[in-house]
C-alpha cells in the first residue's frame, strides 16, 4: 500500500503495461481479420448453393431440344423464349443506348455545369425508381392506356427505359475520366470538339462505356417484372411486335410454383434459370476483361 | 484588309482548315449534339413516369380507407376496401430488417477488402459480389422457392422457434411456419440481394478517407483496426449511412423475390415466420386482374405512386450523403 502513495507507476510499470496492451490490441486487430472474413462466407456460400442446385435441376435433363424445340403442353423446351428474350433485349438495347450515349455525352462534354448537375440527379433518381414501378408505368400507358394490349414492343420500350441510366452514367463518367491533358493537348492542336471527341475521347471513353452497356444488357435480361407486366406471355414465336411473347425470366415467373411432378414446367423453370445464369456469368466475365484492358489502355497513356 | 483573325471561340473553337464535307459534318454533329436538349432525356424520362402516374392518380377518390388495414377487396366494386396498411407494413418490415442484416454484412466485407486482404484475394472477391449484383431476382426466387422454403419450413425455422423463443417476433404461432415462405425467407434472400450495392458504396466509402489520416493513425502506433475504428469509420460515416438508404430502396422496391418467397398473405404477420405481402410484390401479382376491374387498376396506380414517392425520397437523401455518383463506377 505504501508503494501507491510515492508514485502512480514506474517507467518499468508502464512499459509492463504497455505490452501488455500492445500484445492485446495486435491480437484484437489480427482477430478482426478473420471475423470479418466469416461475412464473405455468409454471402457466398449461399451464391454457391443456389448455383449448385440450380445446376443439378437444370442439367439432367439438359439437352440440344432445351434451345431448339418450342414449349408445347408441360414439356418441350425454351426455343420461343430465347428468341423473344433477344427480341425484347435488342429493342431495349437500341433504345437504352441511343439515350444513354448521346445524353452521357452531352453531359460530360457540352452541358452548362448546372444542366449537367441536374442531369445527373436524374439520372440515378431514374436508377432508384423500382422496376415494378416502371413496369407499371408501362403496363399503364403502353398497354391499357393505347389499347395495345400485352405486347412485345411495350417490353422493349419499358426495359430500355429501365436501362437507360445504366449506360447514361457510364458514358457521362468514361467522358468525364479523358484524361485532362489529352482534352488539353487535342483542342490546343486544333481539333475541333467534334474531332477531340471522335478522335480522342472515344477511344480512351470506349471501354468504360462497353462495360456500362453490357452491364445494362445484364441487368435488362434479368428484370422479369417489367416484362410480367408489360409483354404478357406466349409459347410462340411472335409475328409483329404487337404480340406478346415468352422470354427466359418469365418461364421461370409462369412456371416456378407449379408441383415438381406436374410434367416438365418446373425443369423447364430450372433449365431457363440455368441458362440466366450462364449469360450473366459471361457477359461479367466481359466486363471484367474489358475493364482490364481499358487499365492498361490508361496506364500506357499516362505513361 | 480582312485578315482572319482569331477564331471567335477562343482555343476551342473549330478548326480553320477543314474541308467543306468535313465542314458539313462539323455542323451537323454539333447540331445533334448541341441543338436537342439530349442532356434532359434522363429528366424527360423521369419526368414522364412520375407524370404518367400522377395523371392516372386520383388520390381523393379513395379518401383515408387507403392508408388504413382496411381490406375487403373480392369483389373489387362498392362495398370493397383497399388499404395499403399491411402491404405498407410488410414492405416496411422486410426492408428494414434486410437492410440492418446487409449492413453488418457488406460494413465487414468492405473493411475486409480495403484494408485486411492483399490486392489479389480482394479483387476475385470484389468480382464474385459484382457477380452476385448479376443473378436475376426470379433466379433467387425460384432457388429460395424450391430449395430454401422447404428447408426453412422444416429445420430452420422450427428450431429457431425453440431456440429464441423469448425473442419479441420468432415465437408465434407454429401454424405460421407453413411451407417456410414467410417474412425471414423473403428477408434472407432480400439481403443477398441487397449486398453487393451495400457493399460497393461502402467499399468506395472506405477508399475515399484521405491516405494523410489513415497513415497519420498507423504513424502513432494504432493498429489497422484501431485506424479503422477511429479513423476510417467516423470519416466514412455519411457514405455508410448513404449505403444504408440506396439499400432500403432496392430493398422495398423488389417484387420478383419477394412475391415468390414472402407467401402473399396480406395481415398482420403473427412472427416472423409467417406471410406477409408488400407493396411492390402485390403490384406485380394483381396486374392481371386489373384489366378486368378497374377499380383494382386505380388501387394499383395509388400503390405504385406511394411505391414511387418513397424510392425517390430514399435514393435523394442516398445519393446526397454518398456524394452522388460521379466518383464512382457504373456499377452501383
Amino acid at each position: 500500500m505504501a508503494v501507491s502513495e510515492s508514485k502512480a507507476a514506474t517507467p518499468a510499470d508502464l512499459v509492463t503495461y504497455a505490452r501488455g496492451r500492445l500484445l492485446f490490441r495486435v491480437i484484437v486487430d489480427k482477430a478482426m481479420g478473420w471475423v470479418l472474413l466469416l461475412a464473405f462466407v455468409a454471402v457466398l456460400f449461399p451464391l454457391a448453393d443456389m448455383i449448385y442446385w440450380i445446376s443439378a435441376k437444370a442439367l439432367p435433363t439438359f439437352s440440344v431440344g432445351t434451345l431448339t424445340l418450342d414449349q408445347v403442353g408441360t414439356g418441350g423446351g425454351l426455343h420461343s423464349m430465347i428468341i423473344g428474350t433477344f427480341i425484347i433485349l435488342a429493342l431495349s438495347t437500341t433504345i437504352a443506348v441511343g439515350i444513354g450515349v448521346l445524353s452521357g455525352i452531352y453531359t460530360a462534354e457540352f452541358a452548362p455545369r448546372r444542366v449537367a448537375a441536374a442531369a445527373r440527379v436524374a439520372g440515378y433518381l431514374l436508377a432508384g425508381v423500382p422496376a415494378i414501378v416502371l413496369g407499371y408505368f408501362g403496363f399503364y400507358l403502353l398497354v391499357i392506356y393505347t389499347g395495345w394490349d400485352y405486347n412485345t414492343l411495350a417490353g422493349g420500350i419499358t426495359l430500355g427505359i429501365f436501362m437507360v441510366p445504366f449506360i447514361y452514367r457510364a458514358t457521362d463518367l468514361a467522358f468525364t475520366n479523358v484524361p485532362r491533358d489529352q482534352r488539353e493537348g487535342a483542342l490546343a492542336m486544333g481539333a475541333s470538339r467534334f474531332q477531340y471527341l471522335r478522335r480522342v475521347a472515344l477511344p480512351i471513353a470506349m471501354p468504360t462505356m462497353l462495360s456500362g452497356i453490357f452491364l445494362a444488357m445484364a441487368l435488362g435480361l434479368g428484370e422479369t417484372a417489367p416484362l410480367v407486366l408489360t409483354v404478357g406471355w406466349s409459347n410462340t414465336i411472335p409475328q409483329t411486335l404487337l404480340q406478346p411473347t415468352g422470354y427466359l425470366t418469365g418461364a421461370i415467373w409462369n412456371f416456378y410454383d407449379f408441383p415438381s411432378t406436374y410434367g416438365h414446367f418446373q425443369t423447364l423453370a430450372f433449365q431457363a434459370a440455368f441458362l440466366l445464369i450462364v449469360i450473366v456469368i459471361v457477359l461479367n466475365v466481359l466486363i471484367q476483361f474489358i475493364a482490364e484492358r481499358y487499365r492498361r489502355k490508361l496506364r500506357g497513356l499516362l505513361g | 484588309m480582312d485578315e482572319p483573325g482569331p477564331p471567335a471561340g477562343g482555343f476551342i473553337g473549330p478548326a480553320q482548315t477543314l474541308s467543306p464535307p468535313e465542314k458539313v459534318k462539323e455542323r451537323l454533329s454539333w447540331r445533334m449534339l448541341l441543338g436537342s436538349p439530349v442532356a434532359l432525356l434522363p429528366m424527360i424520362l423521369l419526368a414522364g413516369v412520375v407524370g404518367v402516374l400522377l395523371y392516372a392518380s386520383s388520390l381523393h377518390n379513395f379518401g383515408w380507407s387507403l392508408w388504413s388495414t382496411d381490406w375487403n377487396w373480392i369483389p373489387p366494386g362498392p362495398g370493397s376496401s383497399y388499404g395499403i396498411g399491411y402491404f405498407a407494413i410488410g414492405s416496411l418490415i422486410t426492408a428494414v430488417l434486410a437492410m440492418l442484416l446487409a449492413t453488418v454484412l457488406s460494413l465487414a466485407m468492405a473493411i475486409s477488402i480495403v484494408v485486411y486482404l492483399p490486392t489479389a484475394p480482394s479483387r476475385i472477391l470484389t468480382v464474385f459480389t459484382d457477380l452476385l449484383a448479376g443473378i436475376p431476382s426470379v433466379v433467387f426466387g425460384i432457388w429460395g422457392f424450391v430449395v430454401l422454403a422447404p428447408y426453412f419450413g422444416e429445420h430452420l425455422e422450427p428450431s429457431l422457434r425453440d431456440a429464441l423463443y423469448w425473442l419479441p417476433g420468432f415465437d408465434g404461432p407454429a401454424y405460421a411456419i407453413g411451407g417456410g415462405t414467410g417474412i425471414l425467407l423473403a428477408v434472407f434472400v432480400l439481403t443477398i440481394m441487397i449486398i453487393p450495392i451495400t457493399t460497393a458504396i461502402m467499399r468506395e466509402s472506405l477508399r475515399a478517407v484521405p491516405h494523410s489520416a489513415v497513415e497519420a493513425g498507423l504513424a502513432l502506433g494504432a493498429t489497422r483496426w484501431e485506424v479503422v475504428r477511429r479513423v476510417r469509420l467516423p470519416m466514412a460515416r455519411a457514405g455508410i449511412f448513404g449505403a444504408l438508404f440506396l439499400g432500403f430502396g432496392r430493398a422495398i422496391g423488389e417484387s420478383v423475390a419477394v412475391s415468390m418467397l414472402i407467401g402473399a398473405t396480406p395481415q398482420i404477420p403473427p412472427s416472423i415466420y409467417g406471410g406477409s405481402y408488400t407493396i411492390a410484390a402485390y403490384i406485380l401479382d394483381q396486374q392481371d386482374s386489373a384489366f378486368a376491374y378497374p377499380l383494382l387498376l386505380q388501387v394499383l396506380v395509388e400503390f405504385a405512386l406511394i411505391l414511387l414517392l418513397i424510392s425517390i425520397a430514399v435514393n435523394v437523401v442516398g445519393n446526397r450523403l454518398t456524394g452522388g455518383s460521379r466518383e464512382r463506377s457504373p456499377r452501383e
